[in-house]
């Protein structure tokens, strides 16, 4: 888009309102027609661009005006590209489940420009669903800007909205029962070629995918919170997850600016294997009398060099999570020392979870 | 030398980018001035911090983008928040143009590489004094305890100071918080940045343009005479300074503004002060010879500097209210000192004031511009 003055026969890339040398009111021309007149193929990364190689468009529209055009894409001298934006990689993304996780998967795939269709349980949610997300993508974007990323957001509160999805991503509660059912009909209502994944923590994709018909296109996903800042995804593969739904997936999470690790269905997967022990330890070390909170979260902070202590983590992650995924990793490893610790359970049962109810190990 | 034209933006958190803003004042300027935009032999832009905020450098190109093909030499100058004092300075010390204009831009709203209280520190001493912790308003704070401890006085002075400010404010529908109704109950309670300064002790972060016409020649009879221009530098790094609750930088950059106007404090009808902290303000009545040191809080109380008063200052809101868009805050002061002695200042006019300077800082004094202007 340019701005023109036809007294002057001049051109603005800029928004201007009247012309700076006859003062005239300016007209917007609006290109319909974009051709490649050159283009270079870039090899070396910068910040923005860390996706390498890309390629430069530089096109020319029937008025003789100039653009440049990023694409992934290869197109010659003299083709012509719509001046539309293309939807990133063309893969449209379904997400069930509106919780913390489910509204930071879709926040972060809006701003990856991925097309995304979020499904929640009542229709009056909706509104306020999409309100926050308007609200947390908005910091450090302008108004155009944060208009133009949500429309690549939909809401809905039908399973069948999701038949043209490439990928759904189940982001419901942790609940083997919620989950399987959430399976089975995304099964019955999706195409038989869109992969379900799941961004379970500690529950195994095999189960979740015992009711499907197709289970090598189920694989877990499993985002770490803040959705937008960790780079990890665990790509949790079940027995019979087949290759195509692997490299599907783990191209899907490169492209997303993830650094995906491959992890076999086990209990815990590797994180939280590693994580929920410890966390527990320190509820034991603080059970015990050994030392303060507040100095086992020093300790590990700068003994073991972890940006959180245990506690901080915790309350972070929500005590009632952190007490079930405890239990899943007790009873399928069989391992009675990382059953959860009794002043977990006590803190569940005083409503004292964390970070969301304002009070768990701290209070906020 | 004549300013010919004078054109701004409002200041506040606006949605235009720094180019927009920009030329949203050349336009102004341009249209204000009985000169064209063809007839201006080259541009001096002032701006502070498009580097780090805007990830943009090379300004001036940008700024010939704004006007196809005219192709004429335009440089951009950069002395932190005197930027825009010293670009004006250096257009009239150039010598060799006719017509020259003045763009002082700065866009700190929005999304920004670098966080603006990183930025701003850049004005500061990196190597001494920014290593320590000295953020902006920390210096100041500093500056404000020295001063209040070497002269008795309590925080309820620089509360009168920001509440004038606001006051004045009010009456220009350009000014950052033209809308915002500001009670001393409310800057009293305002939460606390370094000690002894609170919220309402600082200038805030604008986004906002100025453009000024200059010509050796006048062409019309609004145009406004150019008496002084001056400025003066002083070490970055405050544990150099011998005296903190004065800068001397000011101090010599107005004595010899007053010797090339040829006039004393005292002929001074109106004036612009950089209070970008409620501090220096009080600073800046001393060092201007408005008053006698340590007298700027009697001054204050005595209801002087108020736009009825015998020595109105800021009357369009200062850097406080009228707002801190850095690069072109000095055009600001330049500009509201030029509708005043045009008569054109409406619900603030000053009653026919003949002489007007304005004191442009950068950083905490490290320089100095001040520029003497008259009808």
């Amino acid at each position: 888009m340019s701005y023109y003055c036809k007294k002057c026969n001049k051109y603005w890339n800029y928004p201007v309102e009247n012309c700076v040398f006859c003062g005239e009111r300016t007209y917007e021309v609006i290109s319909t027609k974009n051709y490649v007149t050159g283009y270079t193929k870039v090899h070396v990364p910068s910040a923005g661009n860390e996706k390498v190689p890309y390629y430069i468009y530089l096109l020319e529209d029937e008025n003789g005006i100039k653009s440049f055009k990023k694409s992934y894409e290869k197109y010659e001298t003299g083709d012509e590209i719509s001046p539309i934006k293309e939807i990133n990689d063309k893969v449209k993304v379904g997400i069930v489940g509106t919780g913390l996780m489910g509204s930071q998967i879709a926040e972060h795939l809006i701003l990856c420009r991925y097309e995304t269709m979020l499904k929640t349980r009542e229709e009056k949610n909706e509104k306020m669903i999409f309100s926050r997300i308007e609200k947390n993508i908005s910091k450090g974007l302008s108004e155009t800007e944060v208009s133009q990323y949500l429309r690549y957001l939909s809401t809905t509160t039908d399973y069948s909205d999701f038949s043209d999805c490439d990928v759904v991503i189940d982001a419901t509660t942790e609940n083997l029962e919620v989950k399987r059912e959430v399976f089975k009909i995304l099964s019955n209502t999706c195409r038989d070629t869109t992969i379900l994944a799941t961004n379970s923590s500690s529950i195994s994709i095999d189960y979740i995918s015992i009711d499907t018909p197709k289970p090598e296109n189920c694989i877990g996903m499993h985002f770490f919170n803040p959705v937008r800042k960790m780079d990890l995804v665990e790509i949790v593969v079940g027995e019979k997850t087949s290759k195509r739904t692997k490299d599907v997936i783990i191209k899907f999470a490169k492209d997303l600016g993830k650094i995906p690790i491959m992890v076999k269905s086990s209990p815990g997967f590797i994180v939280n294997r590693l994580l929920l022990p410890q966390i527990n330890e320190a509820a034991k070390l603080l059970e015990e009398g050994v030392a303060s909170k507040e100095d086992i979260d020093l300790a590990t902070k700068l003994g073991l060099n972890h940006p959180m202590g245990p506690f901080e983590l915790a309350d972070f992650i929500g005590i009632d999570i952190c007490v079930s995924i405890l239990e899943v990793l007790s009873k399928e490893l069989k391992n009675v020392t990382i059953k959860p610790a009794d002043i977990l359970y006590e803190m569940v049962n005083e409503g004292k979870l964390g970070y969301k109810t304002k009070e768990g190990f701290y209070k906020y | 030398m004549f300013i010919t034209g004078i054109g701004r933006t409002k200041f506040g958190n606006l949605d235009k980018s720094l180019p927009e803003l920009a030329y949203e004042a050349i336009v102004n300027a341009i249209h204000d001035s009985e000169q064209n935009i063809k007839d201006i032999d080259a541009i001096y832009v002032s701006n502070f911090l498009c580097g780090p905020l805007n990830g943009q450098l090379h300004l001036n190109s940008v700024i010939s983008s704004l006007i196809p093909d005219l192709n004429i030499p335009i440089l951009r100058i950069e002395t932190a928040c005197a930027s825009s004092s010293v670009a004006f300075n250096q257009a009239i010390n150039c010598g060799k143009f006719s017509n020259i204009m003045i763009v002082g831009v700065e866009k700190m709203t929005g999304p920004l590489l670098t966080p603006p209280i990183d930025a701003i520190s850049m004005a500061g001493d990196r190597e001494f004094d920014h290593r320590e912790g000295l953020i902006f308003p920390a210096s100041y704070a500093l500056i404000a305890q020295q001063y209040m401890g070497k002269y008795d006085i309590d925080h309820s002075v620089l509360e009168d100071v920001s509440y004038l400010n606001h006051k004045n404010s009010r009456l220009n529908p350009f000014a950052h918080f033209f809308h915002k109704e500001v009670s001393r109950e409310l800057i009293k309670k305002s939460p606390m940045i370094a000690d002894p300064l609170n919220l309402f002790d600082c200038s805030p972060l604008s986004d906002g343009s100025v453009a000024i016409v200059l010509s050796r020649e006048s062409h019309s009879d609004r145009d406004i005479r150019i008496l002084a221009s001056q400025m003066s530098t002083d070490s970055i790094s405050l544990t150099n300074r011998k005296n903190l609750t004065s800068f001397r930088s000011t101090k010599i950059a107005s004595k010899n503004a007053y010797n090339e106007a040829k006039i004393k404090p005292s002929d001074v009808d109106i004036l612009e002060v950089h209070d970008c902290f409620t501090i220096s303000e009080l600073i800046a009545l001393e060092d201007l010879g408005i008053c006698g040191t340590g007298k700027a809080c009697e001054l204050i109380k005595s209801g002087a500097i108020e736009i009825d008063g015998s020595i109105p200052v800021n009357t369009d809101g200062g850097l406080k209210a009228n707002g801190h868009p850095i690069g072109a805050t000095g055009l600001a002061q330049i500009y509201e000192i030029v509708i005043q002695l045009r008569l054109e200042a409406g619900k603030r006019q000053v009653d026919s004031p003949k002489i007007g300077m304005a004191q442009n800082i950068g950083g905490v004094g490290g320089t100095c511009g001040i520029t003497i202007l008259g009808v």
